[in-house]
């Protein structure tokens, strides 16, 4: 039988040298800056019961989620992703504890993608959650430490989007369909799928719902589409939900990125996920979102206990993929100095070296048999000088380039 | 100066249609004409390159986010599905998908598990699902008719034109599926990165169909 013990599975990957440095260093500086905004890290294990990716809304579909059962059968999967697990822990663990709530991730997700489309299963996210507060100051913070972890992830010239989901929900409600027939809709909005939006509508007649649900996913762009959605959607609810976009669109404009701002009217979430605020942040030569996030009010309560939150999470993978393409430079460090004795059972060579290091120095133990050997390595990989010891003196090498 | 968009091509129907567009769209389409073995082709002045690249490509392509917009019909969309943004019927490249069988059998009768032969298994499978069917897919690369002719399958889910190529192996449609057309896809990112230059060669097109 043939062993598959020389490869990684499909959709996963061995990171090294930069690009393991890379990962780190990117993921310190989204910790640096969600701490220095008093959220505080949380860990959640990394399998989970079936039936917390499961819940009423059913967010997953069971293709994406990689499953395993426990000793007494009971179905588990590898975290499928970092919000609902934090929605168990706040409805259970956090219950009693202060509000609000700020808490930050950077732990891994796994989705099985359909087999050579070059996805990857893991992926790396980062980012954070504000459960309670006040709903408008929470939304506000949250899309600004979005904005302030766009510029932290150095992608260069992002582009940030906004929409608000409220009313697409609020459109379908007015037509009195059935949820299957939502998604329906949902879906080709989502994908922006015109002819398909005008043919499914087609069938629910001409009407002020109608002929505002088939312009929704063109209504994006600039301040500019704002005036087109108020004058096409005068409902109550419409005009408010326009309202907090537009205010929200003005908040970033004070932040100093107008030129960077979308405002997509046909932003739709997954099924019932979000609940109203979704934002979303695109860089240059990515096919994909880099941040993702929004207001998500009814998740939690799938848990059995009511309460408001808002977040978004980073795809860290994609921040260090454009990282490690634009700088050639090295990140992984090269040791200033390598220390070499001949006799291995020499305490001061430890002592020695805890000193360098103790002086900022990074410093290598040589662990090779032989000084030749030594100052061969030291060649090899750059390293600028060898320390040889002998009794208690040192006598520096310089290494030519 | 122009954005630069990339915009992945299907080779061949679609390409000799969508290059007749391209040249009522006012592009220099001489590259296009004339491309030797080149698989990269620039449009000049319009700072848009084309990539020719086989239907699935197109959509892998452009979900991928290294073309920006991609011309492929519906057919090879209902296959591999994906995110992206399908934003327009270009209507050329027009066919259906359909069941057909062996003339003059009913295709429903009897209880037995029926087996379909295909080169579009997803399309098979969600579209008997939806009848709440249960048959048995058998994946074709070829010519997909002579499956039931050798008695693999009772039918087939295929693309029909006419009709002509059923109707001398003694096969006929027992039912529509649905329509394909060639689709304007766009890459989620692209949308909103190079909206404005997106949409004007929507509407460009859209203007010369």
């Amino acid at each position: 039988m043939k062993k598959n013990n020389l490869i990684v599975p499909e959709g996963t990957r061995d990171l090294i040298f930069d690009e393991c440095a890379v990962k780190r260093e990117v993921e310190s500086r989204f910790k640096r800056l969600f701490e220095s905004r008093g959220y505080s890290e949380v860990i959640t294990p990394g399998i989970e019961f079936y039936d917390v990716f499961t819940g009423k809304a059913r967010y997953f579909q069971q293709e994406q989620l990689y499953k395993l059962v426990d000793s007494k059968n009971r179905l588990l999967v590898l975290r499928a992703d970092n919000t609902l697990p934090i929605a168990r822990l706040v409805a259970t663990r956090y219950r009693e504890s202060i509000f609000p709530l700020k808490v930050f991730y950077n732990q891994n997700i796994f989705l099985a993608n359909p087999k050579n489309s070059g996805k990857d299963d893991e992926i790396s996210q980062c980012g954070i959650e504000i459960i309670g507060g006040d709903i408008r100051k929470s939304d506000i913070e949250a899309l600004s430490i979005a904005v302030e972890a766009m510029k932290a992830s150095a992608c260069g010239n992002f582009r940030f989007e906004i929409g608000n989901s409220q009313i697409f929900d609020g459109l379908v409600k007015l037509l009195e369909i059935s949820e299957d027939e939502i998604e329906e809709i949902r879906a080709v909005i989502d994908g922006k799928n015109y002819p398909a939006l005008n043919s499914i509508l087609d069938d629910y007649g001409q009407n002020e719902v109608t002929s505002a649900l088939r312009v929704l996913p063109s209504l994006f762009g600039d301040g500019g589409v704002f005036e087109k959605a108020e004058k096409l959607m005068q409902w109550k609810f419409a005009q408010e939900a326009i309202e907090m976009l537009k205010n929200t669109f003005l908040f970033l404009e004070g932040l100093g990125i107008s030129n960077q701002i979308t405002v997509d009217f046909g932003l739709v979430s997954r099924k019932n996920y979000y609940t109203g605020l979704i934002f979303k942040a695109y860089a240059e030569n990515y096919g994909s979102p880099i941040l993702s996030g929004g207001r998500y009010d009814n998740l939690i309560s799938d848990f059995g206990f009511s309460v408001p939150a808002v977040g978004f999470g980073l795809n860290i993978g994609a921040i260090c993929m454009i990282e490690l393409s634009k700088s050639s430079r090295a990140k992984v460090k090269v040791p200033d100095a390598i220390v070499f004795s001949e006799n291995e059972m020499d305490a001061d060579i430890i002592l020695y070296c805890n000193n360098l290091a103790n002086k900022d120095f990074i410093v290598e133990n040589s662990v090779l048999p032989t000084l030749e050997q030594t100052l061969e390595y030291a060649k090899r990989r750059g390293i600028a000088q060898v320390h040889i010891m002998d009794r208690n003196k040192v006598q520096v090498l310089e290494i030519e380039e | 100066m122009k954005k630069k968009v990339l915009i992945a091509l299907t080779k061949g129907r679609l390409e000799k249609d969508t290059t007749v567009l391209f040249k009522k769209m006012g592009f220099d389409i001489s590259q296009l004409e004339n491309k030797g073995r080149k698989l990269i082709l620039s449009i000049p002045s319009q700072n848009i390159d084309v990539v020719l690249a086989k239907a699935a490509d197109v959509i892998t392509y452009v979900e991928h986010g290294v073309c920006d917009m991609g011309i492929v019909g519906k057919d090879t969309i209902s296959e591999m599905g994906g995110s992206f943004f399908e934003i327009s019927d270009l209507g050329f490249g027009r066919c259906h998908f359909a069941l057909a069988g062996k003339k003059g059998i009913d295709f429903y009768k009897g209880y037995g598990v029926k087996t379909i032969a295909t080169k579009y298994p997803n399309v098979a499978r969600s579209f008997f699902q939806s009848k709440k069917m249960d048959v048995e897919i058998i994946k074709i690369e070829g010519s997909v008719e002579l499956a039931p002719l050798l008695s693999l399958s009772q039918g087939i889910v295929d693309i029909v034109e006419t009709g002509t190529t059923l109707n001398e192996n003694g096969l006929e449609v027992k039912e529509f599926i649905s329509d394909i057309s060639a689709r304007l896809i766009v890459n989620t990112a692209s949308m909103k990165l190079k909206q404005e230059r997106i949409s004007e060669i929507k509407q460009l097109m859209e203007a010369n169909l």
